[in-house]
């Protein structure tokens, strides 16, 4: 042992060598080492969900910079770097990633793209969602300006899926997830797309509620187009069911009585309320007109056109809204058509049993009210009436065979009363008309038929 | 710090041998040694260097390169040690026979 002293005095010189052999040793294994104490490092961290992960070697020491999502997870993570062989110091520069307060995530739709903003909870229901977003919108852009935050509410990644569900049956829109708050806007992609969200968005799971829900639907359209050239009535757009469109269909057979009714009704869901009590008087006043066009869109009534005479354009100005439910809104543009070329006591005799001809002044059953049905017809025998001016008009009502006699004879004087009333009342003279009740005593028809026993009750209107 | 080892195996082998040679020679070195003063500084501040290592309290490459520096220096010593011991038992087996 004392040798081992005595020699150690002696040991300097290799010193110097030894030296620069450590010089050489570290100027050459340096960057190996880092590497791949970096390389072990990240390996370690293979499975740790973290977020901006960054690993950062100087010599031994590591530095390592992450933004982990729970307390746990951050520990276990700069565990596993301090516990990588050859690692002799962890810089640990981790910290949880902010918790959103509230947590807000949002789905936003436009023509092009679709835009993915706010928070998520975790990288991987990120990609979920992206990923959702790109399979339910084929086609459409995703954009993804998601950010992690903590503090998302509990199944987000549910909600957030059935929320990128409706996206997909808005036009545009936005629909946004605050903490367990779903407020939606926009314009569904079809008529009935409200509706669909709406039955939807009852899937939501429990404490979800939906806050506001400003969607829209698209216009639920209806429109009629009185053509007087083709003598047509077209109908376009939608009604609910089949229930409203027959009762439409047979109402414009009764109003429209010379026109060819083309039919070209949809049915669909998304009508607004009252919508059969809206179009069937707006039908009727549109039967009035010459010429015209009803739109009904969503609770809004636009009827323009041109209308036989002054008092009459008049009349419907007046009568459009009184028969609509209530909020519903309307609109009438009626001018009225310019007067016909008067005409001779013959040819006025002509167009007005050409007139009756084609329909019926048509009353409450047993009654004197003239149906508001008969409305265009009594407009068209006005206009023809007011062609003849010097004419004098004898109103010939009559009945069919069924019932007493005598109340035949009283209803039909009082039928016919109550049409010269009515022509009065549209401005012609009452002096020109002369209300005559026959009863049943002039039938057109045999009276052994329902058919015929309908031909003989009837207004005629006889020029003298 | 082992699995280091493998890449810097080399060098430690090279130090180690310095070392048996620098004591193989030091047994019968004539020259000056160092001085018993000098020689306890020199542990001190070899003392000193690690528990500086041990603190790691050095950060970085600078760090890194201390252990490097004393874990050679420990086997350069090992090796003086070892050959210091081979050449006496040598030299005191042949000067009897001599």
């Amino acid at each position: 042992m004392h040798g081992l002293f005595r020699w150690s005095s002696k040991w300097w010189p290799g010193v110097i060598p030894l030296l620069i052999l450590c010089i050489i040793a570290a100027w050459t294994s340096t960057p190996t080492v880092e590497a791949d104490l970096a390389a072990r490092s990240n390996a370690a961290l293979k499975d740790t969900v973290l977020d901006k992960r960054r690993i950062a070697v100087d010599g031994r020491d590591v530095t390592f910079a992450a933004d982990a999502f729970s307390e746990d997870g951050r520990l276990s993570a700069v565990a596993s770097v301090e516990t990588v062989p050859g690692v002799r110091r962890v810089n640990d520069e981790t910290r949880l990633v902010p918790e959103a307060k509230p947590f807000v995530w949002s789905a936003e739709r436009d023509v092009v793209r679709v835009t993915l903003s706010g928070s998520s909870p975790l990288p991987s229901s990120k990609g979920k969602l992206v990923e959702a977003a790109r399979a339910n919108l084929g086609g459409v852009e995703v954009v993804d300006q998601m950010s992690l935050a903590r503090g998302a509410p509990p199944r987000f990644d549910n909600v957030a899926l059935l929320l990128l569900d409706q996206i997909g049956k808005l036009k545009d829109g936005k629909i946004t997830l605050t903490d367990s708050k779903v407020s939606l806007a926009g314009m569904a992609r079809d008529l009935g797309g409200r509706e669909a969200i709406l039955a939807a968005l009852k899937n939501l799971p429990e404490g979800y509620t939906v806050a506001a829900n400003d969607i829209k639907a698209p216009p639920y359209v209806f429109q009629a187009y009185k053509d007087p050239v083709a003598v047509t009535v077209t109908l376009t757009g939608y009604v609910p069911d089949n229930n409203v469109h027959a009762a439409l269909a047979a109402a414009a057979g009764r109003k429209f009585f010379s026109e060819k009714v083309v039919d070209n009704l949809k049915a669909s869901i998304g009508a607004p309320q009252g919508f059969a009590n809206a179009v069937v008087p707006a039908l009727g006043a549109l039967s009035r007109l010459s010429t015209g066009t009803l739109v009904v869109s969503d609770r809004e009534v636009k009827l323009s056109g041109d209308a036989f005479y002054d008092a009459a354009a008049n009349q419907i100005r007046a009568s459009l809204g009184k028969d609509f439910p209530q909020v519903w809104q309307y609109k009438a543009d009626i001018s009225v058509k310019p007067a016909s070329a008067p005409v001779d006591a013959t040819v006025c005799q002509q167009l007005l049993a050409e007139l009756l001809s084609r329909g019926t002044i048509r009353f409450e059953s047993g009654k004197t009210d003239i149906a508001p049905d008969s409305a265009g017809l009594l407009d068209r025998l006005i206009e023809t009436a007011m062609r003849c001016p010097t004419s004098n008009i004898e109103i010939a009502g009559h009945t069919d065979t069924d019932g007493d006699e005598a109340a035949n004879q009283a209803l039909s004087e009082k039928r016919a009363q109550a049409v010269t009333d009515y022509l009065v009342k549209a401005g012609l003279p009452a002096d020109r008309f002369t209300p005559v009740g026959y009863g049943s005593t002039q039938p057109v028809a045999g009276n052994e038929t329902e058919e015929g026993k309908a031909q003989n009750r009837r207004i005629d209107f006889v020029v003298k | 710090m082992a699995n280091l080892a493998t890449f810097f195996w080399g060098w430690l082998l090279a130090s180690l041998l310095l070392g048996l040679g620098t004591g193989w020679i030091a047994v019968v070195h004539r020259g000056p040694g160092v001085s018993k003063t000098l020689s306890r500084w020199l542990a001190l501040l070899a003392a000193g260097l690690v528990a500086v290592a041990l603190a790691r309290v050095v950060p970085g490459r600078f760090g890194y390169w201390l252990d490097l520096f004393l874990i050679m220096f420990a086997l350069y010593l090992c090796g003086c040690a070892v050959g210091s011991w081979l050449r006496d038992w040598v030299v005191s087996r042949s000067t009897p026979a001599g």
